[in-house]
């Protein structure tokens, strides 16, 4: 009997380097150390189920995570809540347990701050952009692509800059990448090193998933 | 304390930040203003080699549960994170509290293979200590160096303080409340040294003075205070049962080579290869109980988490309880979806049964260490293995639905001949014909043999202490004799850097003069060298000859009057031994293993008690 459950959890400074593959396995582990009922999967190398939302890029903090997990028993949100944060290292906390599936499938725009070393004087400029093309690696080399339609929004305030962005398998636009581009279409700016923060994710019409 | 600045920027630029920045669990988080002494305990390689490494867990562990000590960790850095390092002023400092290195009480250093020198002086050069243990201030750490490398360590004791030699479960307490004492009484560095000089198994370099012929070899090695101790006797653990083992193990955040909770089943190993150090320095056999053993795996379980369990030993199936240890394990393995793991099995009492039920689903490759070609060989090298059992295990193998197994083996062995190699490429054919000749083999299944054809290094406290090392070009033709050999396309053959073994060779059988050359290597810019994208052998080559000295000297011939730099320590195993399973060796006579038989080597008398020691059964 398979049982449904999805996790929001925050990621902070102390695990912010850790890679998501990296983060996967952790979490598996994790969930041994809980002896919390683990379905696994079929196959030569059975592994927890685990489905993650939207992977973390490694550097960035997050407080709008969200997993799912099955388990081969039922067993309270709260008490899987309780269980994991026991045996968490520092730097991931789950915040909040619930049963059933999440609308993960749904996730389309996600919300980033970003702190820069100095935030640009104006973004209209940028903004008012019809195209906005950056070099993305591909496998078959650089290709030219335009960034423009992924960004939904831009804010800048003092010493951060905050940025509603295309996310999951539609399309998606990290926020270093949207740096990148101000750096070199914004003249004179240069951003130098930045943190980057996940707020929330959303669907299409941005509920809050 | 000293805050490191500018970390957070390094670490985002770096390609393993993770490496660097601690925080795995089970890491142990203290407030270092609580603590008399600080230990900041250094693997002189990767990160991910490092943390691999058991004896680095046990100390960690035992310095950690005193109240008074707070031992961190600290690696050598990638070469990105050194450039960035070096950039932003960054000194070397630890994983759990990023305080520089410098400001330790304690730098311990473990020693695993010869290798790892240039890496020691790179993270000294990166810590800003001295590099010279003569140079350091009162203020500097003490650099302590440990691990089997220490048992000859002389090429790189101008830069240690001291060394342990031996097991350092014990020892190090002494060391530890020595150096609370030393603080009270409000001696200076020497004097701290001269202390700990009287303790067992602690060898101060700085208290020995040695003088040499005019040929080079040495005329003597002797104190030069009342303190220091004629000859140095190797600490080890006599009851493995009573002793700490961690119930935790920092658990790391990204891959590293052995990444699965270990227990530790015995030390020692019963063989007796003459060629094997570690056969030799951690004499006698001592076990663990089954029952230790299960509640040692169960706590680690339970407190990392692991999917994955190893046993660890020098010869796992010499275990004399494996069996039941199997039983209760694999009961414990299969109720927690942990998969256990069996390395270091032996061709001549191979498991098929054992080996099926670890490993149900997965058929992942089998490898078996013949070591030499010719029954000769494996009798001058006292490896007790015969074609047959090799043939029956391989067999067994194959037609257990395995088809494809790795051989090890090493050329340039004392007293071989080209036949000698020769038959590493027969009985490597024998193996592939095994696979062709059972009926029970799936044969539309391609076989594959891998040979793994390492070349011998002559190693301290071995019967072998005393041969040749075969020159850079005489391996080279040897592998290329072995090549022309090979003949089967079934066969792949793997052979390692030759240029390698005979550094490792020179630096494993160095005197104290060589640390010129690690000096002027590390001016070079040695280090990394275990890693083939760094290793340079012409850097090297020019560090020798900028100090005008010629390798040679060092992959000699010893005869057995001569003086050796490792003279002055004892491993408890006689050099009358040595003498005799080198003589042995030269008749292709063989020596049979501890439990069959006692040899006599003088093993014995380091263990207080018999429990679980092989020369008391």
């Amino acid at each position: 009997m398979n049982n449904n459950y999805y996790l929001r959890y925050e990621k902070t400074e102390k695990t912010k380097y850790v890679s998501h593959l990296d983060f996967v396995r952790m979490f598996g582990r994790a969930m041994r150390r809980a002896h919390l009922p683990i379905a696994f999967s079929e196959g030569f190398n059975p592994h927890p189920l685990l489905t993650f939302a939207l992977p973390l890029s490694v550097g960035y903090t997050s407080e709008c995570e969200i997993l799912e997990i099955v388990l081969s028993e039922v067993v309270s949100p709260d008490e899987i809540m309780e269980r994991l944060n026991a045996v968490l290292p520092d730097g991931v906390r789950i915040l909040s347990a619930h049963t059933g599936k999440s609308n993960m499938k749904k996730l389309d725009i996600a919300h980033y701050e970003v702190y820069p070393e100095k935030t640009p004087s104006g973004i209209i400029d940028f903004l008012l952009m019809k195209e906005i093309f950056i070099e993305k690696k591909t496998k078959s080399g650089i290709k030219e692509v335009d960034i423009r339609p992924d960004i939904k929004d831009i804010k800048v305030s003092l010493g951060k800059i905050e940025m509603i962005l295309s996310a999951g398998s539609r399309a998606n636009l990290k926020p270093e990448v949207v740096i990148a581009a101000m750096n070199k279409y914004i003249t004179g700016y240069k951003s130098g090193d930045c943190r980057y923060h996940r707020k929330q994710i959303f669907d299409a019409e941005m509920n809050v998933i | 304390m000293t805050k490191i600045k500018n970390l957070d920027k390094v670490y985002s630029r770096v390609q393993k930040a993770t490496h660097y920045c601690g925080g795995e669990l089970n890491s142990v988080i203290k407030n270092p203003e609580d603590v008399q002494i600080r230990y900041a305990f250094a693997f002189p390689d990767t990160y991910e080699v490092g943390m691999s490494h058991l004896g680095m867990k046990i100390l960690y562990h035992i310095l950690n549960q005193r109240e008074d000590t707070y031992c961190e960790r600290v690696f050598a850095p990638w070469i990105d994170m050194e450039e960035e390092m070096r950039k932003e002023s960054i000194p070397l400092f630890t994983n759990e509290t990023q305080t520089p290195v410098k400001e330790f009480d304690f730098l311990g250093i473990t020693l695993q293979y010869e290798m790892c020198y240039s890496n020691i002086l790179n993270m000294l050069s990166l810590a800003d200590i001295p590099l010279l243990a003569s140079e350091r201030g009162e203020d500097d750490p003490f650099v302590n160096g440990g691990g089997p490398c220490a048992y000859n360590s002389e090429p790189i004791a101008d830069f240690f303080d001291f060394f342990t030699i031996g097991e350092g479960e014990e020892v190090i307490g002494e060391l530890m409340d020595a150096f609370k004492e030393w603080k009270k009484e409000g001696g200076k560095r020497a004097d701290y040294l001269k202390k700990i000089a009287k303790i067992d198994g602690i060898y101060v370099p700085s208290l020995y003075d040695v003088t040499y012929n005019e040929d080079g070899t040495i005329k003597s090695m002797s104190p030069n205070c009342p303190e220091a101790k004629e000859k140095i006797r190797k600490r080890i653990i006599s009851d493995l049962d009573s002793v700490v083992y961690p119930d935790k193990f920092i658990v790391p955040f990204s891959g590293i080579v052995h990444d699965r909770a270990n227990i530790e089943v015995f030390r020692g190993c019963i063989r007796g290869c003459r060629f094997c150090q570690a056969g030799m320095i951690y004499r006698p056999v001592r076990e663990k109980s089954a029952d230790t053993l299960v509640n040692d795996a169960c706590a680690l379980i339970n407190s990392t988490g692991y999917e994955e369990m190893g046993l660890s030993s020098l010869s796992t199936s010499d275990y004399t309880d494996l069996q039941n240890l199997a039983d209760r394990l694999l009961a414990l393995t299969e109720k927690e979806k942990v998969s256990l793991s069996l390395p270091s099995l032996r061709v001549d009492n191979f498991s098929l049964d054992l080996m099926e039920r670890v490993q149900k689903v997965r058929k992942s490759g089998l490898t078996f260490a013949p070591e030499a070609g010719s029954q000769r060989m494996r009798d001058v090298i006292n490896k007790n293995v015969s074609e047959e059992d090799l043939i029956k295990s391989a067999t067994l193998a194959f037609e257990g639905g395995w088809n494809s197994v790795k051989l090890y083996f090493m050329i340039g062995l004392p007293y071989e001949e080209y036949d000698d190699i020769k038959g590493i490429a027969d009985l490597s054919e024998k193996v592939v014909d095994c696979y062709y000749n059972s009926e029970k083999t799936n044969k539309r299944r391609p076989v594959s043999v891998t040979l793994s054809v390492a070349s011998f290094v002559p190693k301290p406290f071995t019967p072998f202490q005393w041969a040749a090392q075969d020159s850079m070009e005489t391996l080279y033709e040897k592998q290329l004799f072995l090549k022309e050999n090979i003949r089967n396309r079934k066969i792949r053959y793997n052979y390692h850097q030759n240029d390698i073994s005979v550094l490792e060779g020179v630096f494993a059988r160095g005197d104290r003069r060589l640390s010129k050359v690690l000096l002027r290597a590390h001016e070079l810019g040695c280090k990394l060298d275990g890693w083939n994208e760094c290793f340079d052998l012409e850097k090297w080559k020019r560090a020798f000859s900028d100090c005008g000295i010629d390798m040679n000297f060092y992959t000699r011939a010893r005869s057995y009057d001569e003086i050796l730099p490792w003279d002055i320590i004892d491993i408890g195993v006689s050099r009358e031994f040595m003498k005799n399973e080198n003589e042995k060796a030269r008749l292709a006579s063989v020596t049979p293993n501890c439990r069959e038989k006692c040899s006599g080597c003088g093993a014995a008398s380091l263990c207080k008690t018999k429990k679980g020691c092989v020369c008391f059964e």
